[in-house]
């Protein structure tokens, strides 16, 4: 059969003279070596062949837009020959990629900040636009996890509080003395005083652990909210949503990083063919990026030639280099050890002398603040120092300062919380005279809970004052003394550069005491939503007038998946206290929900023994080992069958790439022996 | 969505739809854009298919393309022609294959196309030459590009003839992670 499109010849592809004149194709267009023939005779009866360049396809297909549409055509031409079966299927898939289509439309009109990530995007590149990415993820995260925690525990505690009774503590024992409450008059600076070190008024809000009461709200015995125990699975919850929401979001980071394999060959023509960004805007910023390229060409030949230095080495100097590599390291690790002294001293000096008041009180307050803020600053600008005498190449450079960075941040805090946990608990010991009555230190504690929210909340917000201290008092007068001040002192300091890994780690830091203060303060998420919203601004504002852009670039999408590791890290951080809280440490008596049992952990087994009966022989069956056991198995052969599966998948394409090796090196034998031949036959 | 538009007929959006990446609004944005580089040549109305080519001097200077040491070669390779001039077919296709959502063979196949200065299909040191100077600004010396444009041939060159095909590029690119969001305009 002869349909209009028939090829006259063998398949260079211009379509006959029936054709409009504007189909033909200019040789740059279409040339016949690369192009995947097709083949327009397949018969109309062939329905897999049809039905194969399904309209998804026809997009992915690399010919001129208008032969695109001419194939759409001949499809469209073919539909009524497929059975009715098929073509409801064939409709159903439409209306359903549709959908998809007006969904994805919707979902990108309500995409956070798209615009400013753009422009941040097309002038800074892609490094400085994963930090920023990355703060969006955390503005999102926090903000859903406190309309959890509003929905399922302040709210409910509102609405009780003002229905029910409340509870007085009637009771006299030792243990139950708390009045978070100041005596007497409160002078007006006070208020901000308190504000800052969430005391007084704040203590006694909604803000804080003991606030929230352990009545049960019962109206007529129908309406029942257990809140100690929603409290608690809320808490549990707000951990898992945040292990989902990261574990998902490294998914789609990793994806790139596994389907390419991470391999470090092919360097150069990497940089060749995919070093330029075309989303660059502007004409300074295209200047820069050749800039970078360049300066990028130039590193990697450096790097060349200091490698044939490095091989041609004489022993003895070798020696010399790695005795003070170690040195270094030493060096470092002592650094880093004097660091968490002094914040285990600091904290211990706060918790020691917290009655005084005023400012000093103030100062006393924030002192374990402000040690782990300057040792957070200190240490990286050291070990930067000893970077450049150990003498690593580049890249291993950027690790290890990370590594350190990393390690720093998180012990730092790690020490803070281990000096609290002593203090709360007598060093663990239960006998010691302090802790003997309440099994807590009841005197400096008489409710412990609120004290380690206060901690937390004091580490936020010293950690947002701090930023915005900085950027008035450091990044705009830096750049008003460079831009304004020739002279050989500035052009060495120069516009400051927008460091992508420091940042990153302190949206870490930050997310961290979030998470680890959440049980005990359970309106620090949405604190931490403002901070982190403002924090956007802050830094995009920075970014646009005090930064130039950087030289070395970060690499962006194997970055995102470090930010997550590492901001996994953080989790399992914050994981421990909360289980260490919920399963060990005995709770305040004179405040918060959980009053009168010894731990967190036993409201659960408590308010077990209420649920019905069926329930309660249900949920034994599902922990007993006759359930486990069976779905221990099953869950090991799923797990057994993907890997199989993979290091299938992944032998395949090894093979496949060597096959194709294999084609090149056949063809040159051909075209070697076609020649010979020609050349004899002559 | 209503039908309130009279630029285009339905089909004709729906085959927009079907041959590039982007949705209805999106088309319409785009023609708009395409439409303010010539208001007097472009008409409002697309129905008939009038027979509309923008020269190269009104694309190349977009915002987007303006300042991109490629841009003469990115219009050469989606035109019509060859030459740089651009109908609205050419057009959404080009920006299409640069947004988010095309694939990666897709963008692999025009990159090569792009890099391919003297259109023979192949990558050759000349070709190497020419693309090492648009992306450093003629700032290394000739010693310096030589040695690179030997290292990238020595590095993708599959089979061996000293010039890069579409095989050995593809090849190549799959190993770079950056490559989708790198051969990407914004618009």
């Amino acid at each position: 059969m002869s349909s209009p499109l028939d090829r006259s010849d063998s398949g260079n592809g211009f379509y006959s003279d029936q054709e409009s004149l504007r189909l033909r194709r200019a040789p740059s267009r279409m040339s016949n070596q690369n192009y995947p023939q097709y083949n327009w005779r397949s018969n109309p009866s062939d329905d897999e062949v049809g039905n194969a360049e399904s309209p998804r396809e026809l997009r992915t297909l690399a010919r001129p837009m208008a032969q695109k549409k001419a194939l759409r055509q001949v499809q469209q031409m073919r539909m009524p020959v497929s059975t009715s079966a098929k073509s409801w299927t064939h409709n159903k898939t439409k209306s359903l990629h549709k959908l998809k289509s007006n969904f994805r439309e919707f979902l990108y009109f309500f995409s956070l900040w798209r615009k400013s990530l753009q422009k941040i995007g097309g002038n800074f590149g892609g490094g400085v636009e994963s930090y920023f990415l990355f703060l969006r993820f955390l503005v999102v995260l926090n903000f859903v996890s406190f309309l959890l925690i509003a929905g399922f525990v302040i709210v409910p505690s509102l609405v009780f509080r003002s229905a029910g009774t409340s509870l007085n503590s009637t009771d006299d024992g030792p243990c139950m003395k708390y009045n978070p409450n100041p005596q007497g008059l409160v002078v007006f600076y006070e208020f901000f005083l308190h504000l800052l070190s969430g005391q007084g008024f704040m203590e006694d809000s909604l803000m804080f652990y003991g606030y929230y009461n352990n009545n049960t709200a019962m109206e007529e015995g129908r309406l029942f909210y257990n809140l100690p125990l929603a409290y608690l699975f809320t808490a549990v919850f707000y951990f898992a949503f945040c292990l989902c929401c990261i574990i998902a979001h490294m998914g789609t980071a990793a994806r790139v990083v596994v389907a390419t394999g991470g391999s470090t060959m092919g360097n150069y023509s990497l940089i060749v063919f995919t070093g330029w960004d075309y989303g660059c805007l502007g004409d300074q910023a295209t200047k820069l990026k050749q800039k970078n390229i360049y300066y990028r060409l130039q590193v990697d030949l450096e790097e060349e030639r200091i490698k044939k230095q490095a091989a041609s080495l004489t022993p003895w100097r070798r020696v010399a280099l790695y005795s003070l590599r170690v040195l270094m390291f030493l060096i470092s690790i002592g650094l880093i050890v004097a660091a968490f002294y002094g914040i285990f001293v600091a904290t211990e000096f706060s918790q020691k002398n917290n009655e005084k008041t005023g400012i000093l009180g103030l100062f006393i307050e924030y002192l374990p603040s402000m040690v782990i803020t300057a040792g957070n600053f200190l240490v990286p600008l050291l070990c930067d120092q000893i970077a450049l005498i150990e003498k690593y190449s580049p890249s291993v450079t950027v690790v290890v300062a990370l590594l350190r960075a990393v390690v720093l941040r998180m012990v730092s805090l790690g020490v803070l919380l281990f000096t609290l946990w002593s203090q709360i608990t007598c060093d663990g010991n239960t006998e010691a005279m302090d802790c003997k009555m309440c099994q807590y230190n009841v005197d400096k504690y008489p409710c412990w809970e609120t004290r380690v929210g206060q901690e937390m909340y004091k580490l936020t917000l010293f950690d947002l004052l701090v930023t915005i201290a900085l950027l008035v008092l450091v990044e705009f007068p830096r750049r008003m003394v460079v831009d304004n001040w020739s002279s050989k002192l500035s052009q060495l300091v120069g516009r400051q550069e927008f460091v992508v890994p420091s940042n990153v780690l302190g949206l870490v830091y930050g997310q961290t005491v979030v998470w680890t203060g959440a049980l005990f303060c359970p309106l620090l998420p949405l604190i931490n939503t403002v901070k982190f919203v403002f924090l956007f601004y802050c830094k995009k504002i920075t970014l646009f007038y005090n930064c130039r852009p950087a030289l070395k670039t970060f690499r962006s999408t194997t970055s995102t998946f470090f930010f997550l590791v590492v901001l996994l890290f953080g989790w399992i951080l914050s994981l421990v206290v909360m289980i260490y809280s919920l399963a060990v440490i005995h709770p305040s008596m004179a405040c918060g929900p959980f009053r009168f049992i010894p731990t967190m952990w036993q409201i659960v087994p408590n308010s077990f023994y209420s649920l019905s009966k069926v329930t309660q022989e249900f949920l034994f069956f599902i922990g007993s080992q006759a359930f486990s056991i069976p779905l221990f198995a099953l869950s090991c052969v799923v797990m057994f069958y993907f890997i199989a599966l993979a290091s299938i998948y992944g032998r395949s394409v090894a093979m496949l790439k060597a096959q194709l090796k294999l084609k090149g090196h056949d063809k040159q034998f051909l075209v070697k022996q076609i020649e010979k031949m020609k050349s004899s036959s002559l | 969505m209503g039908n309130k538009q009279t630029i285009f007929t339905a089909q004709q959006l729906d085959a927009y739809q079907d041959c590039t990446y982007f949705t209805r609004k999106e088309i319409l944005r785009l023609f708009y854009r395409y439409r303010d580089l010539a208001p007097q040549l472009v008409p409002l109305d697309y129905t008939k298919q009038p027979d509309v080519k923008l020269p190269y001097e009104l694309i190349g200077s977009m915002p987007e393309l303006k300042d991109n040491p490629f841009r003469q070669r990115i219009a050469e390779v989606f035109s019509e022609d060859g030459q740089g001039n651009m109908t609205l077919d050419d057009f959404l296709d080009m920006f299409s294959v640069l947004s988010e959502m095309a694939p990666r063979d897709l963008k692999a196949y025009y990159a090569f196309k792009i890099y391919d200065f003297n259109n023979d299909d192949f990558l050759c040191k000349s070709d190497l030459e020419k693309t090492l100077n648009k992306l450093t600004r003629n700032e290394l010396t000739e010693e310096e590009v030589r040695m690179v444009c030997e290292k990238v041939i020595d590095e993708a060159d599959l089979d061996n003839d000293g010039r890069l095909s579409l095989e050995d590029f593809q090849h190549m690119i799959v190993r770079a992670p950056d490559f989708l969001s790198t051969f990407h305009i914004r618009i």
